[in-house]
Parts: C-alpha cells; structure tokens; sequence
C-alpha cells in the first residue's frame, strides 16, 4: 500500500520532472514568462480534464465537450455583450453546460444509449447549430468587465489557475472520501454489483454528465475570459486533447480507476511539449506526433503491467 | 439478423428515400445524372473508410486513427513522387504498404489487451503529426502527372473514374462480413472476445487482419484524395473517422461490435451525402446538414436501443441477437435495388425532360429580365475580413436584382472549396467567384466550371490564369509587401529585429507579399533583421500563442508584423498582455478589431483596402461579365457607388489600399 498504488502518477511526475529540469538547463528562459502563460491557458484545460476524469471513471465517455465549450464561450459573451451583468453571463453559459450535460446524461442513463455515439451525434448538432447560428463569427465589442472579470489582468490570471486548481482539489476530494464520490468508482467498476451494493447507477451516469457540462462550461468561461473577443471555434479538437490527458493521467478507460492528481499531471505534461519543443529550438511541428508518442507509450506500459 | 435492425434499415431506408423526394422537389438539378454520380463521386474516400471501420466495430473495436492515416498516407505518397523521384505506381503501391504497416501499429497495441480506442486515440495524433512532422505543417505537394489525376478526375463514360473503387470495395467487404470465415469470426470476437478464444478462434490474428484492412483502406482512400483534390497535405482527412462512425452506426451497426451491416453502412453513407448535396443544390445552408445528421443518428440509434438500458440489458443483447430473419434481408435487398433502378429511371426521365427544357431556353436568347445567379465564395466564413467582403456583396447584389449565394469552408479548407465548387456546377448558376485558398488544387475545378459554360472570377486571391475569365484585384504584392516593410522600419526607427506571423505558410497572398517585404528588407533596410515567421492559420487565438512565444523566445524583437486579418488584433493582445511597451505592432487589418489597441498605441498602423467594397466590386464585376458588358481588353467598368474602375488585363483593380492610424481608424466602421 501506500505510495505504490500511486505509481503511475508518481512516474508521470518523474516524467515531467524531467522535462522541467531540461528546460531550467537548455532553456532558462522558458521559467520567466512562459512557464506562467503556460498555466494560464492550461487552467481550462485542466477544468475539462477534471470532468472528463469522471466520465472515464463511471466508464462512459464524452466526446462532445469541444463543441460545447465553443457554444458555452458564446453564449456568455452574447449574454454579456446584450447587457446582462457578468454573473448572470456566467450563469447562463454554466446553464447551457448544464442543459446539454442532462441531454446527454439522459440518453445514455435512462434510454440506454451508448455514450459515444450519444455524444458523437451532440457534437455534431452543437457544432454544426453553432455554425449556422453565428456562421463561425466570433464575438468582440464586449463590456468592459469581460476580460479577466474586470480584474487587472494580473489578477485575472491568479484568479484563473486558482479557480482551476481549486476545482481540482474540490474534486479530486470529493472523489476520493464522498459516498458520491465513490459511487462513481462502483459504478465504474461494474455496474451490476453497484446496483445489488443498493446505489443507483443511472442516476450516477446522468450526474456525472450534468457535471461535465458543468465543467465544460466552466472551462469555456475561464479560456473566453482571458481575450477581448470570444472566438467561435475555441473548443475543436479540446475533446480529444482532453482524453488523451486523461489517459496518459492513469485513468482506465475501462473505468473505476483514476485519479484527479494523474489528470494534473497529464495535462501538464501534454500542454507542455509545444512551448518546450520551441524553445529547446526543435521543431514545434513534430508537437502532435510527440503526444501521440507519449499517449501510445504511457497505454503500453498499462498494457504491459496487465500483462505480467 | 434480429428484427430490430430490420426494423432500423427500413426507417433508414425511408430516411433516404424521404431525402429523395424533398431534395428532388426543392433542389436545382438534383434529379440529374451528372448528380446522381457526383454524389458517390465526392464519398468515395469516407465511403472506403467507412467500410472497413464496419469491419472494425464488428469486433468490438473502433479506429480513431483513419483520418489521420489518411493524412499521413497524402503527405507519404506526396514526398515519395516529388522528393524520392518515384512515378506514381511505385509511389502508390508503397503508400498502400505504410497505410498497412500503421494499421498493423494499431493492430499490434490492440492485441497485447489495451482498448482499441486508447491504442487508435494515440495513433490518431501520432500519425497526424507525423504528417506535419514531415512537411512542417506546410509543404504542399502539388503538380502531380495528368495520369495520376485521372483516378480522382477522370471519367469511364458518365461514370467517375474512382466509384468502381467503391463498389469493388462495398462487395468485397459485403463478403467479408456476411459472407466469410473471417466475418463471422470478427462477430464472435464482438459478442465476447474471450468466448470466442474458446471456441478455438485465434483472436489476436483475426483483429490484426482488421486494423491492417482498416489501414490498407485509409491508404487507397488517401490516393484518391490526393487524385481528386490535386493535392496532398498534412491536414487531409481530418474530421473523417467521427463522420465515417457516424455512417456506420447510422447504417445499423452496433457500436458495441457483434452486429454489422454493409448494406447499411452503404445507406448510412447515402443518407449523409444526400443531405448535404441536396441542402446545398437547394441554396440551403449546408449547416442545417450537419445539424439534421446528429438528429438522424440520434434517431437511428434511439429506434435500436428504445426498450434497452444498463449493463444487463448489454448482457442479453448476446443471447437476443439470433441469426434469423434471412427473408428480410432478402427483401430489403431486393427493395434497395428496386428503388436504385426507379431513381435511375426517374433521374434519367427527369434529366431528359431538363434537357428538352434547356434545348427549348437555348433556342431563344436570354430574356432581359432573368434573374442571374451569383455564387461566390470566401477562403473561410467566420473570418472578418470576409464578413466584411459578403455585407459589400449583399449589398451589390440588392441593387442589381442578382441572386447571391454565398457558401465556403467554415475554416481555411481547399479540399471543401473543391466541393462546393462542384455543387455549384451541378446546380447551375452564371457565374462562380472565388477567393482561391489553393491554386493547384481549386483550378482544374474552376476550368471544369469554365466548360460547362459558367463564368469564373476569382477575387481575393487569384487561381491560375486560364482557369478564370478575371481577377478582382486588391491591391498589388508589391505595393503591399514595400508599405508594410515601410511602416514597419518607421516604427522601429530603422534598426533591429522583427518577427512575421502569417495566415499558413501556403496561402498564396501573404507569400507573394513576403518576398517583396524580403526584397524591400534587403534593399533599403541592413540594419533591421527578420528573426522568426510563423503561421496562425487564421485564427486570432493561435496568433495570441503565437505572438507570446515569438516574444518569450526572441526578447529582443522590437516588432511583429502580423500580414493576414486575425493575425493584427491577436498579435496586438499578446503585446498587450506580455505588457512590454518597447513592441509594436504593424499589419493588416480590419478597423473595428483593432481600434482598441491603436488607441492604446500598441499597434501603430494598419494597412487595408476596403473590404466591403472588394465584395461589393467582384459583385458588379460578375454581374458584367455574366451580361457581356466586361469583356477583355476593356479599361473600366462601371461599379455602383464607387464609379467608374480600373481595368488593367485582365485584373478589375480596387484602387491603392490605405493606412490605419490614430487618427483616422474611427472614420470605418467594418
């Protein structure tokens, strides 16, 4: 017991230990500014990644969060651009999250619907009615207090990765020492014994949805307020990403096995290869091919501990 | 075949042949022959990748990694033809062998136990990078031989050179998954993998086979890509594996493997294309498509799964899905080919009663009053440089009577521009007018257009000569490239470095203005050194990244020049964050976006013609053409409110560009 249960987080961070302390060698300068711009645009990846965390552990998976996070940037930049005051802004984004979470929690809780294919068809429509909605314009001219919640942007930026940071903590708590929590991780592991153990699994599948969307929209909100305009494509591709932070986290897509501190380290390790590429003067376009390297190794490993 | 998925492959084949009847009724030239074949001609790539991913979800399994593939496979072949000096068989033949080596990648993960969509998640990033590993994101292989082309171009009779491919695939995987060992082995793996070990199956060989199938596939559907499209780069196929999954499961599938259809992989497929061929031939927006596609799924699937639910419900589909209902295949079997026999016949009559129509129109000259048709297209819609060009177009549009569509990719997307190019020839209109984001590939469309009879401008950014009647013109590269060169060394007192940030390394423009601003740089400047260029893809968030590492890794940069749209105003916020108030920023731009940061003396100048007005111009520019009243070797034309323009050649020029600066930018409103 003990620290061994966490070997997996425990070699991502050695990992990333690594990688930091090649940068504090080759490439000092990458600490002064960038190491802290890096966290600032990671926050809303991070906010995802948490509920995306939650998914995989219940044994589901949601890959419409990208288009989500698109239409929940919109949604409070239209909001507050037409006069409603920030919090209200925020509310309706979260709530929009929130809707399209229960959707999606409903057919595949209730309806018995497969996740994938569930949240395959809720990307389409998302992104697709974005499209014709705003004709992938995005949204500038904002009120004043949009950017950085009309903070200076100083504190804007502590409030962003503080908000993410504290989500995680929330989370990664509740998981580990809620009954809820845990209901995540029986229902994940099988369903079947969850329900004879007296819990309802349907009724975790569709909260852990709602929460997703929650924390999508959650996620959109930290990104769009960091700009002067809310961008219409802000989340392509962000479902992917996420999963595979996830993944390479220890998350077993299995289900009933993860943990929040894994999900940190994954997404710090993956939103960092780019910027370090860059100033390590490699190339930056081999990025891509590196997190898919990096994804592919970190599954094998599992593979091959499994295998033993 | 159980009687739900019966029941499924009925309602879908009530879908398509709802479709049929609406789009037949609202679309222009949709009961055409030429249509009727341009359909599966633009799916045959989705198409061979949708079937083998039926193969795939037949086990069980899932396979992210085929669009990427798709990529990979483009960029391979590319480099092997032009870099490696291979004619186009060989090049071909060994493209198919890396399309099957990465599928045996897959394969090799897959069977070591780790799920398939982990394994296929990684490898989709991995073999997309690779992709742009290999040519930086940029390189673009273009220029291939004619008799390689004539795979995605060329045509047996009326029938496109590439979907004998398909169908010889549709069979050949029919076979597979009804008709063979193999396909009922993957079905057992599907039900349970660990049962059919039992029953003495070698599992591990029977999903090898099917994710090297799925990659020898992606290979063959890359080729005729690159044939069709005339080009290969990285970015090729993306978006392909969720679209083909979704015609999969469309088609009756099940998700959680076991259960396939072909027959209705093949509907699912039918029932997408002609969502979007028909919105699009019926001047519908061709999100609604999209949007109508994620509903149908929903639909599809919700009919399957209705009285389902929970893990015990997964448990006993096994036992409920018997093999019996032989007769209902037979029958739907018989229905489909029922139904493609009448839609040829009705397509034929129609197409005939169509031709009598035109034959009729032609002998009589074209009335005064017809209204013309006016299809025009951006590089991307969401772009504001763009919406700014389409208001000016709408508004010319209005005052002459003219119909204007207005349709293009949602982002920068040359293989997309291709095909609504190709709508638009099906659907007819007088004059096409492009902004061309890749010349080799858009021109063959853009001569074909020109055949059929359709007048082409291109506007923006040109495609070859002899593939358009004229060019709207802008502005000149030169004066664009030595005034943005100009205000630059002005801001940065004539010494020191700066850094580019441009649209893609391959958009047309911004490289013919960036070798004369290398040119001017070189001739009037030695003190002022150009330290870094790199892309933002037209996107203002990428720029912000872009802008903030550029000034991370080069401090000593005095100044980014940002030479596309998006790029001014992203740059801009990065300065501005970074809060170094020693960088400026000079560029291109629209007003609005970059009237803050004027202001606050971030940015110091913007350069730009007026947009409204190019979208305007290229409006009453098609219009004359269409009516014969601009004809080469005229010297003006008439355009509205801004008068009488400069015809020079064959380029309707716009007039000199202007600059932006504090005290002017609050004059514009665009």
């Amino acid at each position: 017991m003990g620290l061994a249960r966490y070997r997996r987080e425990l070699g991502l961070a050695a990992v990333y230990a690594a990688l930091l302390a090649a940068l504090r060698i080759y490439a000092p300068g990458f600490f002064h500014e960038q190491f802290h711009g890096l966290w600032v645009a990671a926050a809303p990846v991070l906010v995802a990644a948490v509920g995306m965390t939650l998914v995989i552990v219940a044994r589901e998976i949601d890959i419409s969060i990208g288009s989500l996070f698109s239409v929940c940037g919109i949604v409070a930049a239209v909001a507050a651009k037409s006069g409603w005051p920030m919090p209200w802004a925020a509310a309706a984004a979260v709530g929009a999250g929130m809707v399209v979470g229960a959707v999606n929690g409903a057919l595949v809780a209730f309806a018995g619907m497969p996740s994938i294919v569930v949240t395959l068809a809720s990307m389409v429509i998302l992104d697709q009615g974005l499209r014709w909605a705003r004709q992938g314009a995005e949204v500038s001219g904002l009120p004043a207090d949009f950017q950085w919640l009309g903070f200076s942007q100083h504190g804007g930026e502590w409030l962003l990765m503080a908000a993410a940071l504290g989500l995680l903590v929330i989370f990664a708590a509740g998981t580990r020492w809620l009954a809820a929590g845990r209901a995540v991780y029986a229902v994940g592991c099988d369903r079947e014994s969850a329900r004879l153990a007296g819990l309802r699994p349907r009724r975790v599948v569709f909260g852990v949805f709602v929460l997703m969307g929650a924390l999508a929209a959650v996620a959109a909100l930290l990104n769009a307020i960091r700009f002067p305009h809310v961008d219409a494509s802000a989340g392509r591709g962000l479902e992917l990403q996420v999963i595979a932070a996830v993944v390479v986290g220890g998350t077993a897509i299995a289900g009933g096995r993860g943990t929040m501190l894994g999900t940190l380290i994954g997404v710090a390790l993956l939103v960092s290869i780019a910027p370090a590429l860059t100033f390590l003067h490699l190339q930056a376009q081999w990025e891509r091919a590196i997190q898919g390297l990096i994804i592919l190794l970190a599954v094998a490993v599992d593979g091959l501990r499994r295998g033993r | 075949m159980s009687r739900r998925a019966a029941v499924q492959r009925w309602v879908l084949l009530a879908i398509v042949a709802g479709e049929v009847i609406i789009f037949g009724r609202i679309g222009t030239h949709f009961f055409t022959l030429a249509n009727l074949l341009q359909i599966p001609r633009l799916n045959v790539e989705l198409g061979l990748i949708a079937l083998a991913q039926t193969a795939v979800i037949l086990s069980g399994g899932l396979d992210l990694s085929v669009g990427s593939l798709l990529g990979l496979c483009a960029v391979v072949f590319g480099k092997l033809w032009r870099d490696g000096g291979l004619g186009p068989s060989e090049a071909a033949a060994i493209t198919l062998g890396v399309g099957a080596l990465c599928g045996g990648i897959n394969a090799l993960l897959i069977t070591r136990g780790i799920p398939p969509l982990i394994v296929t998640l990684g490898s989709f990033s991995l073999f997309r990078g690779i992709a742009e590993g290999m040519t930086g994101g940029v390189d673009n292989f273009t220029n291939f031989p004619r008799s390689f082309l004539l795979l995605g171009q060329g045509y047996w009779g009326p029938i496109p050179a590439q979907v004998p491919v398909l169908v010889a695939a549709a069979v050949f995987f029919y076979l597979l998954v009804h008709r063979s060992a193999l396909g009922r082995a993957l079905s057992a793996i599907g039900y349970s993998p660990q049962g059919a070990r039992w029953a003495g199956i070698a599992v591990g060989r029977k999903l090898a086979a099917v994710y090297v199938l799925s990659g020898l596939c992606a290979a063959a559907a890359a080729l005729i890509y690159v044939a069709r499209v005339g080009q290969a780069k990285a970015d090729a196929g993306m978006g392909y594996e969720l679209a083909a999954i979704t015609a999969v499961v469309l088609g009756g599938t099940s998700i959680f493997g076991g259960r396939a259809s072909v027959l209705g992989t093949v509907l699912g497929l039918l029932a997408i294309a002609l969502l979007d061929n028909g919105l699009r031939l019926a001047d519908r927006s061709p999100e609604l498509a999209g949007i109508l596609k994620g509903v149908l799924l929903l639909a599809a699937i919700g009919i399957d799964w209705r009285p389902r639910g929970g893990a015990a419900g997964r448990r006993q589909r096994g036992r409920a899905e018997e093999p019996i209902m032989r007769n209902t295949q037979l029958a739907v079997l018989v229905i489909v080919i029922l139904a493609a026999a009448a839609i040829i016949t009705g397509g034929n009559f129609l197409m005939y009663q169509s031709f009598s129509r035109q034959l009729a129109a032609q002998g009589r000259p074209r009335e005064a009053g017809k209204r013309l048709t006016i299809a025009m297209m951006p590089k991307s819609k969401g772009n504001a440089y763009f919406i700014a060009c389409q208001k000016g177009a709408a508004e010319a549009a209005d005052e002459l009577g003219v119909k204007l569509l207005w349709d293009g990719p949602m982002d920068s997307d040359p293989a997309r521009q291709n095909e609504i190019v190709e709508t638009w020839i099906t659907r007819g209109v007088d004059v096409i007018a492009v902004s061309v984001e890749n010349r080799g590939g858009l021109s063959t469309a853009l001569r074909k257009a020109r055949q059929c009879g359709i007048k082409v401008i291109t506007w923006d950014a040109d495609a070859d000569r002899d593939a358009r009647d004229f060019f709207v013109n802008q502005a000149t590269p030169q004066g664009i490239g030595q005034a943005l060169m100009d205000a630059a060394a002005k801001s940065m007192d004539g010494r020191g470095d700066f850094a580019i940030i441009t649209a893609s390394l391959t958009a047309a423009n911004q490289n013919e203005w960036k070798k004369y601003i290398e040119q001017r740089l070189a001739t009037a400047y030695p003190e002022i050194h150009l330290v870094d260029f790199q892309p933002c893809d037209d996107q203002q968030a990428k720029a912000f990244e872009q802008a903030r590492t550029i000034l991370n890794v080069h401090p000593e940069v005095k100044l980014i020049m940002a030479i596309c749209s998006p790029a001014a105003p992203g740059a801009a916020e990065a300065v501005k964050q970074s809060g170094r108030n020693d960088v400026k920023v000079v560029g291109l731009g629209l007003p609005n976006e970059n009237k803050p940061y004027v202001h606050e003396g971030i940015t110091d100048a913007v350069i730009l013609w007026n947009t409204m007005d190019l979208g305007y111009l290229t409006v009453y520019a098609a219009d004359a053409l269409a009516r014969g009243t601009l004809a080469p070797g005229q010297t003006s034309l008439e355009a509205g409110r801004l008068g009488r323009m400069q015809v020079r050649g064959d380029d309707v020029l716009l007039g000199a560009p202007f600059w932006l600066t504090k005290s002017n930018i609050d004059q514009f409103d665009f």
